[in-house]
């Protein structure tokens, strides 16, 4: 015995005698654990307890012998492994691809809660959906966010105290006359909208215009621009009259003379035109102011012609004031084409005597 | 009617292949094979090869499952869990160990989930823990026992009885491990290199293992003797 084999001591055999007494030590241990045991009296008693302990625990029947021991739980997990492995084996089923197949599925498996949620959708369709779409509908048609007709005609209260953030024109389909949104600050903010035929669109853009002290000149250029589809309306073109006349701004005179060309032919624009080619200092007005009177003494020309074409000129009898009238345009026309500083006016003022001037002598 | 697969197994199992069924003839054929030509066949996609390897190993895994489950249920469980695995994951094999080896890797496992699950639900032990109604059915079964074996010595029997009924409170007081361990090495008569394999650890790992369990059964069953 080697002297190592000597010095094995009790305490380092005990841990191993568990290993020795299943054969689970290598060949060296063995030597080792078998000359201490030889000399060594109580290692020699624990291993005969450790072998009676696993001789006791590996003696009771086991489990699986009492519970299986006909084989019948073998042959019931067999089976249940087959229909497993069918199962795994079977090829998918080639399922058509349902829409909202798992909300059918669980409104079928839960008949109460599917009933609830289709009464809410119903409510929530007919409360919220229905009105939104006829607002969008809405808006998409007229493009306006609001739109608040002035049913009652603003009071002068509440004129005099007005101011005007905004004027819009709307394109509108088969009229001349255009469709006005005006943005009002009265008494409460209101957006009044509507053709200038509208007696009560037409009545706040003339008090604009009549008062134009209290507008700037942008809201009075585009009141001036839709009234003047509405100029056949006495008050309308008073209005326009005294505007071109009166106002401080050329380029709102400008427009005023402007506005009125479908009424140049009527006296009280005609003298109009005339004071303001003798009087205003605007060239710009006065080249408008010619242009119009010039533009109504054309309009006029060919009424007497075209009637009888080929038979004698007919010249329409003179009323005693279109004489004076006639008389009045003559003696402007030849002052302007004698002294007015613009070149401009003194040209078409020539040429609208020239085409006067055959008239008088019919 | 053709006989279900596993009465044909069962057939087989018994030496009573030869049947003219066609089916019959391709699953008794395959016995013949060595175990690595039956994967390469199962993993070809042979299911028959599969059932083939199942019918050679799964009384061993049944076994295992039962001693370290105790319940029938969770033993079926066990089964059917493990062979499922090996069957989806065959594809993975690559004969690095013995098929033996690899199945008893996934059985332990599965069973060590099992016997965790059940750690953690103290209302959900094993029947056999010290109870009335354990006792009862400890009594129940060396009551049939006896009648089985009428010439057994009642004594014996009843000691035996006694015995059990300490041996399942011991086992209870095991890690799952430790119990695994335990029950490859002293029933399933493993060798622990081979069940350092089987478990995914060393040998010296498995060592450690198994001595704590046989001290605890030892302070445990101090007085067996």
């Amino acid at each position: 015995m080697s002297t190592p084999e000597k010095n094995v001591k009790c305490k380092d055999v005990a841990p191993l005698l568990v290993f020795y007494a299943c054969d689970e030590i290598s060949e060296s241990e063995r030597e080792l654990i078998e000359a201490h045991l030889a000399n060594c009296k109580a290692c020699s008693e624990q291993l005969s307890e450790e072998k009676e302990l696993q001789a006791a625990l590996t003696s009771v029947p086991q489990t699986a012998d009492e519970v299986d021991a006909s084989g019948i739980l073998l042959s019931q997990c067999r089976s249940e492994l087959e229909e497993a492995l069918d199962d795994l084996s079977a090829p998918p089923l080639q399922e058509h691809w349902r829409p909202f197949g798992w909300l059918r599925r669980w409104m079928a498996l839960r008949p109460a809660w599917a009933g609830a949620l289709l009464v809410f959708l119903g409510v929530l369709a007919g409360t919220q959906v229905v009105p939104w779409l006829q607002n969008s509908s809405g808006r998409n048609a007229s493009g306006q966010a609001m739109n608040v007709r002035a049913r009652q005609p603003l009071t002068p209260d509440q004129l005099s105290g007005m101011q005007i953030s905004g004027v819009n024109f709307l394109p509108t389909q088969g009229s001349d006359s255009p469709n006005v949104q005006l943005q009002l600050n009265a008494e409460q903010p209101m957006v009044l909208s509507g053709n200038v035929e509208d007696s009560d669109m037409r009545y706040v853009l003339t008090y604009v215009v009549k008062n134009g002290d209290r507008f700037d000149a942008g809201t009075r250029l585009d009141c001036m621009d839709a009234l003047k589809a509405a100029t056949r309306d006495e008050q309308v073109r008073a209005a326009l009259v005294n505007a071109a006349r009166n106002d401080q701004n050329p380029a709102v005179r400008i427009k005023a003379v402007e506005s009125l060309r479908d009424a140049a032919g009527e006296d009280d624009v005609r003298q109009m035109l005339l004071d303001a080619l003798e009087h205003d200092s605007n060239p710009g007005v006065r080249v408008e102011a010619v242009n119009l009177l010039v533009g109504s003494l054309d309009r006029e020309a060919p009424e007497a012609g075209p009637s009888s074409p080929d038979g004698p000129v007919v010249v329409p009898t003179p009323e005693p004031g279109d004489d004076a009238s006639l008389e009045r345009v003559v003696r402007v026309l030849q002052q302007l084409q004698r002294r007015d500083p613009n070149r401009y006016v003194r040209l078409r003022s020539a040429a609208a005597l020239r085409q006067i001037g055959p008239r008088e002598v019919q | 009617m053709p006989l279900p697969r596993w009465v044909l197994a069962l057939a087989d199992d018994n030496g009573c292949s030869g049947s003219t069924n066609a089916a019959l003839t391709a699953v008794t054929s395959l016995p013949n094979l060595d175990e690595r030509a039956l994967v390469a066949e199962a993993q070809a996609g042979s299911r028959a090869a599969f059932e083939e390897l199942v019918r050679r190993y799964d009384r061993d895994v049944l076994r295992l499952a039962l001693n370290l489950m105790k319940r029938p249920e969770d033993a079926r469980d066990v089964y059917q869990e493990s062979f499922l695995k090996v069957y989806r994951n065959l594809h993975r094999f690559r004969f690095e160990c013995s098929f033996y080896t690899w199945l008893y890797r996934i059985v332990t496992n599965v069973c060590l989930d099992h016997l965790r699950r059940r750690q953690a639900r103290p209302e959900d032990q094993a029947p056999e823990t010290n109870t009335g109604h354990h006792d009862e059915g400890i009594t129940d079964f060396f009551e049939r026992q006896r009648e089985h074996r009428p010439t057994l010595d009642p004594e014996r029997s009843l000691m035996g009885q006694e015995i059990k009924a300490r041996i399942a409170r011991a086992m209870e007081r095991l890690s799952p491990r430790e119990r695994v361990v335990f029950e490859m090495k002293h029933y399933q008569g493993l060798k622990l290199r081979a069940i350092g394999d089987m478990l995914g650890t060393t040998e010296e790992t498995v060592k450690n293992s198994l001595f704590r369990a046989t001290r605890k059964l030892r302070n445990e069953l101090g007085g067996l003797r």
